[in-house]
């Protein structure tokens, strides 16, 4: 065997492998995610029950974020509140329409993404950490050695656990921004309570919006994160790129479905 | 007996909790009066600061970039119900880029960047402080805050700044393209409207929105970093708590922030 002299890449080449390694890095994940989705869906519908795993999972997923969501939530409303105000002093003079188009926003909006978004920063690297540290110290090749798939053992309770408790959390979130903003009103404005607290702007569509959207929040966040741990290898290295990993693709997913739902809800929900 | 053991459980709970948040405040408290020591004058080491910068900044443009183009399009997609429920396509550019400005576009760029930088970063330094390379930084006689965190810390509150600008201009660039395309408003109405109502107080209520969650991502994530203890887990564990704590500093600030200037 002759040995050929190491190819030297041009400019050209050079160019178009920096021009085409994102998307093979991109569709990599893809790749990734769709595997365990599938993989996830399949064992959801055929696999074991194990109920009581999945009750410890909603109970760290729900209950033990349960105090962050709260903190933002309420802050989040609180300064909504007061800009919105600010603005609605301003230009239109008129207050009175503030709770009510408040509440719409926040159904539609703020109370599922913000959610989402912090479940993401919460759970996301939370399931991705625990799942990468298991695979890096070989606990997955143990499973696996034991005739358990891993994503059936991991990933499927914390997907169950997920949907409801991302809905749960979100209602908790709305609840608490809903509260936040009409003292605002209150103490900022002087607006009444019994002007704020009215449910006349909100249309069926507004909820079946935020069911869709917490739905599917609460599908993509452990499949993400999931998929991230999973892929995980290395030391402790391996487990910081996983989780970083993790919490960046769970927010882009959130993100993403937010365009694709919000366009579905205006052209198709919300007329 | 049983009874007070059952009634010290909740009381037991809310002071571990309250000692654990105390520590922690403590922690970054003393790491902001650490960096703060080592800012006059500035002692930081120069290529570490150029590597950081490139790190932090411009290997986040990408991701900075699409999640501009979602903020514009989500806003200008909510922007339009109200906008054609009271027939005002000339206040689009207006209602969209008031909201993206001022609020949405800090936050969601700073929860991303948290994602991306914050939590890289305490992975980064937990990783090194787990491998023992920040014990050897210290016998090498090379303090660990001027030589690891400070770099760090300035790249990213230079960074997010100017991430934030350049994701206040995307999401406007994909807010303007979806009131095209989606809600049939032309472009030039759209830019229109933004031009005579935006002022720029409220572009740089959004820049010092941005300073500010830099500089709690900062200090949040190189806190993190550097106490983890207990190997591989260890870290997960840090990366975990240090974009919860940088998340509501996020938000805690987005408040403060908003009535001060206000």
């Amino acid at each position: 065997m002759s040995a050929h002299p190491p190819h030297k890449p041009n400019v050209l080449e050079l160019f178009l492998a920096a021009l085409g390694s994102p998307f093979v890095i991109v569709g990599e994940q893809f790749r990734e995610i769709f595997k365990v989705f599938g993989l996830t869906v399949q064992y959801a519908q055929h696999g074991r029950r194990r109920w009581k795993e999945v009750w410890l999972q909603a109970y760290r997923i729900g209950n033990e974020s349960l105090v962050f969501i709260v903190c933002v939530a309420g802050s989040l409303g609180v300064t909504l509140v007061y800009q919105a105000g600010l603005q609605a002093e301003r230009i239109i003079g008129d207050l009175t329409p503030l709770g009510g188009l408040y509440l719409q926003i926040l159904l539609r909006e703020f109370g599922p993404t913000i959610t989402a978004l912090m479940i993401s920063t919460r759970v996301g690297t939370g399931i991705a950490a625990e799942i990468g540290s298991m695979v890096v110290t070989e606990q997955v090749d143990a499973l696996q050695m034991s005739g358990a798939h891993p994503v059936e053992y991991l990933v499927v309770p914390r997907f169950w656990a997920s949907v409801v408790m991302v809905f749960c959390l979100t209602c908790v979130s709305v609840l608490v921004s809903w509260l936040a903003g009409l003292l605002t009103a209150l103490l900022a404005f002087g607006v009444s309570p019994y002007t704020f607290a009215t449910l006349s702007f909100v249309i069926p569509g507004d909820v079946i919006l935020l069911l869709m959207k917490t739905t599917a929040y609460g599908i993509a966040i452990p499949i993400v994160a999931g998929a991230s741990g999973l892929s995980a290898h290395g030391g402790s290295e391996g487990v910081g790129w996983a989780t970083t990993q993790s919490v960046v693709n769970c927010s882009l997913a959130v993100l993403f479905l937010d365009v694709l739902l919000s366009g579905f809800g205006y052209l198709v929900l919300l007329r | 007996m049983r009874l007070t053991s059952v009634l010290s459980v909740p009381f037991a709970m809310v002071g571990r909790r309250t000692l654990d948040i105390a520590t922690e405040m403590g922690g970054m408290t003393l790491m902001a009066g650490a960096i703060l020591r080592r800012l006059f004058p500035p002692r930081v080491d120069g290529a570490e600061l150029m590597r950081n910068l490139y790190n932090v900044g411009v290997k986040s443009f990408p991701i900075i970039l699409v999640t501009g183009v979602f903020v514009g399009a989500i806003m200008v997609i909510q922007a339009g119900l109200y906008v054609e429920k009271y027939e005002a396509t000339g206040f689009i550019g207006w209602g969209a880029g008031f909201a993206t400005l001022r609020e949405v576009s800090p936050i969601m760029i700073a929860l991303m960047f948290n994602g991306r930088v914050g939590a890289k970063n305490t992975a980064e330094i937990g990783t090194m402080k787990v491998t023992e390379q920040v014990d050897a930084l210290r016998t090498l006689a090379i303090d660990p805050v001027s030589y690891l965190i400070m770099p760090r810390f300035i790249a990213m509150v230079v960074m997010m700044t100017l991430l934030v600008v350049v994701g206040d201009a995307t999401a406007l660039i994909g807010g303007a393209f979806t009131s095209q395309f989606l809600l049939g408003v032309d472009v030039q109405l759209f830019f229109r409207s933004f031009v005579d109502l935006i002022h720029l107080e409220d572009f740089l209520l959004g820049v010092y929105k941005a300073i500010t969650f830099g500089i709690a991502v900062g200090v949040v994530s190189c806190h993190f970093g550097i106490t983890v203890t207990g190997g591989a887990v260890g870290v997960g564990r840090a990366v975990n708590d240090s974009v919860v704590a940088s998340a509501i500093w996020i938000f805690v600030l987005n408040y403060v922030v908003t009535t001060l200037i206000i």
